[in-house]
């Protein structure tokens, strides 16, 4: 119980179970059916990946704002490339895009000493031009032959009885919690995200540290984009748009302290499950979709105030 | 030791930190098995002396050269690489990592398990939980548990236990003893000499004059980025020690109401 408290995921946690209890006894019936805890689940992993990507960068003591537009980008990359590569050269070339993206502004923000804030707004503006550019604003979509593929398979629709995006989520899901909390790397991430000038001064290379965080993240907003196109295979130009402060939300209601060196990816996880349910609650109650911005904005702040507290409590200078 | 090429070599070194010009055509040779004492007033460069021999500040101009090889590149990690331990005087330690991790913080012990290195968590709570013990901190402190619960005489006595025990060629010491009590100092110091004796360079900051002239071989002083003395400590008394570094602040008085 103690290192679960200690844990910065504890106020998550205790958010999911507030938030089932009240969708429960407020609105038993719509919250609990089918349609709406398969579309949760569905659009809760798929901001999985870019919540996890975003508390990387986080716990780094950094920010990325252009997760909304990478998955953007990468998606329709993943569609419009299929024709001419087939489905697997896709999304081969497509991740490969999202990681020279994450690649450029990682340059950017350690070799021009500048605010991951103002380099990944840049980011975010440049891929959505690319993404209307590219597009010509017109609709993409799959052909028969490319939704057979076993690579649109694997990543879209369901493995086993399972959907694909919640296994892809486990298993990345546990590959990235291993690598932050037992490598090497992990070490020198949250070292770096903790006190960048100890950690140099102990011989980490912060600087490579930070670019392979910002190309982890984009990486992972890319696949999460090639996973929700996987599914259905339909492109627009707003792909994405504001899913960064989705993730962001995410990130913080999941433990990440912007102060850097702290957070849980489980947490975030968790915190994109809070974000995604409580707009399909919304939904589910009838109210205006216009009104999930503003409970979106509510719960985070609720989220950081009890985060702040919590970590004051267990000692933390924050 | 003029015999011998020195280990360390520095050159007509000049640092600017924006206009400010911190360190002032500094020449200075250390050799092993050397315990040299660097002093000075505060804000003397003694700090920005050394931290351009662990990598961590370039200079502006002037040369650095370490076992016969000019330094081209500065980076911590080619300091660490070459051999130099630093007990830095403000940072070292990332206040959200237990001690076993700031222990072995850029260097960590991996196991791999089908290729991928994972931190050998064992290994790292075994070591740095004897080093702690060995410098006498509380019963009640785990290597586990994170640099910020610390006082300030524990985070320095993890810092200067992780120093002598990655020890190398060269362990650097900025004003190691502030924080620690009495015991502390005293363990510290006979450190110091150990390090000496088994052949390594020890470079040791301190404003604790005659403590200092106890310890060292070789006293170098510093005055407004300038190296002003460079001596024996054989050749003179701590009495007169302390007036060559009293004179060198009138010097700086008399510049000043010029
Ligand atoms: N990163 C920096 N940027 C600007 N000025 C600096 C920087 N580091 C040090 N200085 C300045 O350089 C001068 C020398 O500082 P330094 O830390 O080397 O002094 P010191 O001899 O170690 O003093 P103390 O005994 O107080 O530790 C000081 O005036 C300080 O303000
Ligand atoms: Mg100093």
């Amino acid at each position: 119980m103690n290192t679960l408290a200690r844990s910065q995921s504890f106020g998550a946690l205790i958010g999911v179970a507030v938030m089932l209890a009240v969708f429960t006894a407020i609105d038993f019936s719509g919250w609990w059916t089918r349609a709406t805890i398969a579309n949760v689940i569905h659009f809760a992993a798929i901001l999985g990946f870019l919540a996890m990507g975003q508390a990387l960068v986080i716990m780094t003591r950094e920010i990325d704002l252009s997760v909304g537009s990478v998955y953007g980008l990468t998606g329709v990359a993943f569609i419009t490339l299929t024709p001419d590569l087939g489905v697997t050269g896709a999304v081969i070339v497509a991740l490969l895009i999202a990681l020279a993206v994450g690649f450029l502004q990682g340059i950017a923000v350690v070799k021009g000493q500048l605010p991951s804030m103002i380099v990944t707004l840049g980011g975010l503006f440049t891929a959505r031009g690319i993404i209307y550019v590219w597009t010509g604003g017109s609709v993409h979509n799959f052909s028969e032959d490319a939704r057979a593929d076993w690579m649109t398979r694997l990543l879209g629709g369901e493995l086993f009885g399972i959907e694909a995006a919640i296994l892809w989520l486990l298993v990345i899901g546990v590959v990235l919690n291993l690598m932050l909390w037992a490598t090497p790397f992990g070490n020198r991430l949250l070292a770096t995200g903790g006190s960048e000038d100890s950690a140099e001064s102990r011989g980490v290379l912060t600087d490579r540290v930070k670019i392979i965080t910002f190309m982890l993240c984009s990486v992972l907003a890319g696949f999460a984009g090639i996973l929700t196109l996987a599914d259905r295979p339909q492109t627009h130009v707003t792909l994405g748009e504001l899913l960064e402060l989705e993730a962001i939300a995410a990130a913080v209601i999941g433990g990440c302290l912007l102060t850097g060196g702290r957070g849980s990816l489980i947490g975030a996880v968790l915190g994109g499950f809070i974000v995604t349910s409580f707009r399909y609650e919304l939904i589910a109650l009838g109210a205006p979709s216009s009104w999930f911005i503003t409970f979106v904005g509510i719960v985070l702040i609720v989220a950081v105030i009890f985060n702040q507290k919590l970590a004051r409590r267990l000692g933390h200078s924050v | 030791m003029p015999d011998k090429t020195p280990l360390i070599q520095v050159k007509n070194l000049d640092l600017y930190f924006g206009a400010f010009h911190a360190l002032k055509n500094v020449s200075v040779d250390f050799h092993s098995g050397e315990l040299v004492g660097l002093v000075g007033d505060n804000g003397a460069g003694k700090t920005t002396l050394i931290r351009v021999l662990c990598g961590i500040h370039k200079p502006t101009s002037g040369e650095v050269w370490f076992d016969g090889r000019q330094v081209k590149e500065f980076h911590p990690k080619l300091a660490i690489d070459n051999g130099i331990e630093t007990i830095q005087q403000s940072v070292g330690l990332c206040d959200n990592l237990s001690i076993a991790r700031n222990f072995y913080l850029g260097r960590e012990p991996v196991r791999r398990i089908m290729g991928i290195p994972f931190l050998d968590m064992g290994k790292m709570r075994d070591l740095s939980t004897k080093v702690i013990r060995e410098f006498g901190l509380r019963d009640n402190v785990s290597a586990d548990d994170e640099v910020e619960r610390l006082s300030g005489g524990e985070r320095q006595s993890v810092k200067i236990g992780r120093a002598v025990e990655f020890k190398n060629r060269v362990v650097i010491m900025d004003e190691p003893t502030n924080h620690l009590s009495v015991r502390e100092r005293e363990h510290v110091n006979e450190l110091a000499l150990q390090l000496k004796e088994q052949g390594l360079l020890v470079i040791y900051i301190t404003h604790d004059i005659f403590q200092v002239h106890k310890l060292a071989n070789r006293i170098v002083i510093m005055e407004n980025g300038e190296k002003i003395e460079d001596a024996l400590t054989s050749s003179m008394t701590a009495d007169q020690l302390e007036e060559v570094i009293r004179q060198g602040g009138r010097k700086v008085e008399k510049r000043e109401a010029v």
